[in-house]
């Protein structure tokens, strides 16, 4: 039996302890969010954050994740209460087909968590690990920038 | 065309089977007229749009409910082309109402979502928009037109004093939603040819607008083919020959079935299926499978050996003519100067992002297939013929594609996936890895060009000739697709018989268009010759991003700007001085000079340039480069289009990005190998995608028009391999005329 919180929540499994995250998380608890692009590590659709750091979920077995947190792009916020690289990504339209941005995204908030104002190559570096085969790079990199100024932002307001 | 409807226009699901209100919608006369010249008018609406909302329906695409909520089935394969935003926008501007109030729904297979001006409901080849601009416009201003009729009728007031707009009907100081209308609006017929507006009135069309499907993309709720579950659905895997068409020869399934959580392993038509509980159950059991194969003539078959059969072919076979204007390749040997080059371009692997899947139940005399799919009814045929279900109790549910870029035109996994819930009795979702969609793709051609042009004293080419060898793509299309688009019409081994005549047809009496579009028509001259010959290995091919014209720009605008080298004259201005039949690329041509500040640019910065219509859509891009010890780096690709009308000139631009970086994939890297008939590559460590840290600035200039659109999903493609190896040859004086250009050069 491993046990972790999955988006805050206390969660266990008896799934295999070389079961990988990414499939446990989708077809267990059945949050689909999270992607399956290749299986190997190679292209960030499947990231999710284990304890804040985004890891690639297909090749994680889940025993790794024994008493951690695991948080998913279902935890990140909704259309209410949006993150705001949500917001961003909305803004700038990143979005194609989509498939690959529960990832990205996931990879861009591991990224603002540690890094608020973060340059091209702070964001080329932290994405770098994230295929999109509909060629939104571009529109990612802004909206990271976009998202870094509304957090910097919001977080001026309060003080 | 008149089509008279089509039973009840208000309808409530409460309580009522889906069965029952099909069988209402058959026998109650609601005496509604459909007014817009629809391609079959004796269907009912899709039984989901009856059965879940209610309201007033006036044709398979929108359904006006009395507590005001507009619901608009999406005709189109939604596969991150903004078909969803685009033709909402369309309904949305003649329903005078914000694109963002419309309930979007993915269409299933009907009638009405064919694509206008075609047979089947497909989503290809950069059509939508254009084809669905003034039919789903039409569409909207009729139903708005009705609101109004059925608001005087009711209120008394006059047609042409009410204000219909926002949702709501405005007149004598009152206010109703179109809802409030929606019952009478469904008594009386629909109006047929309401006036459209003029592109002044627009208020949405020609806007910048965030995507409608944006928030369900970011949030992770956005439903693709993966997704879809219930309980009880089983996941499989496929093993599948290495060698494309071979077949299963024997079988040792031990291991595999006593895998855990294995349920069944099932015998195919091209492979051994492992059902289990979970993905990695299956997949796990799938690598303990020992299989022997039959394998296809494609297995003598290796990348070395192809290349030298296209180069014999292309010195001894003089194949088909494609084309011929004047004295076609007669006339060189009156030219002064006479240029040759030989081209070359290597097979290539679509990748969507995500790989294929489909999801099949088939249940209580029913087929049920979850999908996403560019072309519907094969999906249906397919899913029938495999089921044994007869076609009309199939139904597909449209999911959004993870991205399509023509692999998703192929059924061949909807075919495999209802094989195997029918071969193991239970709902089964088929789960592809990227192995098993880098292996078994239906791939962009492999293709080999030589081209010779005539030039007179003044460097103007007068005559152009052409020599394309490659395998038929759209005999490929044709073997896939016939016998399920005819499934239920004409038997399948008829239809199989039929679907393979397709090689015949192109290897000796005609043409394949898909082919050879785009190696001429550029720069048409008073001699032309264009030739083809076939050489196939038996590769399964494909339509890929911009088909032909993805190999066929980047022979023919390296080899223009090989031309204008050798006339001695500016790449640029050779462009336009050869391409005066079309005013639309002469300004496409003269925006991108200025745009890309041609021939002015920094010390150690070189420019290339490239210019390709393709889908009725010219588009040219400047590419500038700095090259240091073999290491090129790519600064700035400046890319102008004239799409006609930009619908939404965001999405426009995003098109743009997007087929600039797939075809930047495919130039620096893209190159599938075969060894004895396998293909070599697996996954994205040997065949790498570009990736942000090597995305150089796009910068994206629409031409200001007010022309029908046209389309854009695949021009912004074809320019870029061009305009790139044309820099390098500034920088270098090097003429690559092979891609992918890592052979050659590294790129930082
Ligand atoms: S699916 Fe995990 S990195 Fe590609
Ligand atoms: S949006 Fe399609 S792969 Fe990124």
């Amino acid at each position: 039996m491993i046990s972790f919180t999955l988006n805050g929540e206390t969660v266990s499994t008896d799934a295999p302890a070389d079961a990988p995250l990414l499939w446990v998380v989708r077809d267990i608890f059945k949050l689909k969010g999270s992607k399956f692009g290749c299986g190997a590590g190679l292209c960030g659709a499947c990231t999710m954050h284990l304890d804040g750091v985004a890891v690639r979920t297909c090749i994680l077995p889940i025993s790794a994740a024994q008493n951690k947190a695991v948080t998913t792009i279902e935890a990140l916020g909704d259309r209410e209460n949006p993150h705001p690289l949500q917001t961003a990504w909305v803004e700038h339209s990143v979005p194609q087909c989509g498939y690959c941005q529960s990832g990205q995204i996931m990879s861009a908030a591991a990224l603002l968590a540690t890094n608020a104002s973060p340059t091209n190559e702070d964001i080329d570096a932290a994405m770098s690990g994230n295929v999109c085969r509909c060629g939104t790079y571009p529109r990612i990199k802004a909206a990271i920038h976009t998202a870094a100024k509304m957090q910097d932002e919001s977080l001026g307001g309060e003080s | 065309m008149m089509n008279k409807t089509k039973g009840p226009t208000m309808l409530s699901s409460q309580g009522i089977s889906r069965r029952s209100l099909l069988i209402t919608a058959g026998v109650v006369g609601g005496g509604l007229v459909v007014g817009i010249p629809l391609m079959s008018g004796d269907e009912p609406p899709p039984p989901e749009m009856m059965s879940e909302h209610g309201g007033y329906i006036p044709n398979a695409f929108l359904q006006i409910t009395p507590t005001n909520e507009i619901h608009f089935y999406q005709p189109r394969a939604e596969m991150g082309q903004g078909v969803y935003e685009g033709m909402t926008t369309l309904i949305a501007e003649e329903l005078d109402v914000s694109p963002d109030t419309i309930i979007v729904h993915l269409a299933p297979v009907h009638p009405e979502f064919k694509r206008p001006g075609s047979p089947a409901q497909g989503t290809g080849g950069s059509t939508s928009m254009n084809a669905h601009y003034t039919h789903l416009r039409q569409v909207g201003a009729n139903v708005r037109e009705a609101i109004r009729q059925a608001a005087a009728a009711e209120t008394g007031i006059a047609a042409a004093s009410l204000i219909v707009s926002d949702g709501k009907v405005v007149g004598n100081n009152q206010e109703w939603t179109y809802g409030h209308f929606a019952e009478a609006a469904a008594k009386q017929p629909l109006p047929e040819n309401a006036a459209l507006k003029s592109p002044d009135e627009f208020r949405f069309i020609g806007t910048e607008h965030n995507r409608l499907d944006a928030w369900a993309k970011v949030t992770g709720e956005a439903q693709f083919g993966l997704d879809v579950d219930f309980p009880g659905l089983y996941r499989a895997v496929v093993k599948r020959c290495p060698v494309a068409g071979g077949t299963v020869k024997s079988v040792n399934t031990n291991a595999a079935a006593s895998s855990p959580g294995v349920f069944k392993v099932v015998e195919i038509f091209n492979g051994v299926a492992v059902v289990a509980e979970h993905y990695w159950q299956a997949r796990k059991a799938a690598d303990l499978l020992e299989v022997e194969w039959y394998y296809p003539e494609l297995a003598n078959t290796s990348s070395a050996e192809l290349r030298q059969q296209m180069e014999n072919a292309l010195e001894h076979d003089e194949g088909l003519e494609a084309d011929k204007q004047g004295e076609g390749a007669a006339a060189l040997s009156q030219s002064k100067q006479v240029i040759e080059a030989t081209y070359w371009t290597p097979y290539l692997a679509h990748c969507t992002m995500e790989p294929m899947t489909c999801t099949v139940k088939i249940a209580d005399g029913n087929c049920d297939v979850w999908v996403g799919c560019q072309v519907l009814e094969v999906a249906e045929g397919m899913a029938a013929h495999y089921s044994g279900v007869p076609r009309e109790n199939v139904t597909i549910h449209s999911t959004f594609l993870g991205g399509g870029f023509g692999r998703r035109l192929i059924a061949d996994y909807v075919a495999e996936a209802t094989a195997i819930a029918k071969a193991s009795d239970v709902p089964v979702q088929l789960v592809w890895s990227r192995e098993d969609d880098v292996k078994h793709d239906r791939y962009r051609p492999v293709s080999l060009v030589k081209f010779s042009a005539g030039l007179d004293d003044n460097g103007k080419i007068e005559t152009f000739v052409v020599r394309n060898v490659s395998p038929n793509t759209g005999a490929y299309f044709i073997d896939d697709s016939i016998e399920a688009a005819f499934q239920g019409t004409i038997p399948w081994s008829v239809g199989d018989w039929l679907s393979k005549r397709g090689y015949w047809l192109f290897e000796n009496i005609t043409v394949n268009g898909g082919v050879v579009e785009g190696l001429s028509g550029n720069y048409p001259c008073p001699n032309q010759e264009v030739r083809h010959a076939t050489v196939d290995p038996g590769l399964p091919i494909g339509y890929w991003r911009a088909v032909g014209h993805s190999c066929n720009g980047f022979f023919a605008e390296g080899f223009m700007d090989e031309l204008a080298h050798s006339a001695g004259q500016d790449p640029m201005q050779y462009r336009l001085e050869n391409s005066t039949h079309s005013p639309r690329m002469q300004t496409v041509i003269k925006q991108l000079a200025e745009k890309s500040a041609w021939g002015n640019v920094a010390e150690g910065r070189y420019q290339g340039i490239a210019a390709h219509e393709s889908f009725n859509t010219p588009t040219a891009q400047v590419i500038e480069i700095s090259v240091d010890n073999q290491t090129v780096t790519i600064h700035k690709i400046t890319c102008v289009v004239d799409c006609g009308l930009a619908v939404n000139p965001d999405i426009v631009r995003a098109q743009m990005e997007s087929g600039i970086i797939y075809g930047l994939t495919a130039a620096l890297y893209g190159e599938i190998t075969l060894s004895n008939g396998a293909v070599e590559q697996s996954n994205f460590h040997d065949y790498p995608m570009l990736r942000m840290d090597q995305t150089p600035t796009i910068e994206v200039h629409i031409v200001d028009s007010q022309e029908h659109p046209t389309g854009v999903g695949e021009p912004g493609l074809p320019p870029v391999a061009p305009a790139l190896a044309n820099a390098i040859y500034t920088a270098t004086g090097q003429r690559i005329r092979e891609l992918p250009l890592n052979k050659a050069f590294k790129f930082s």
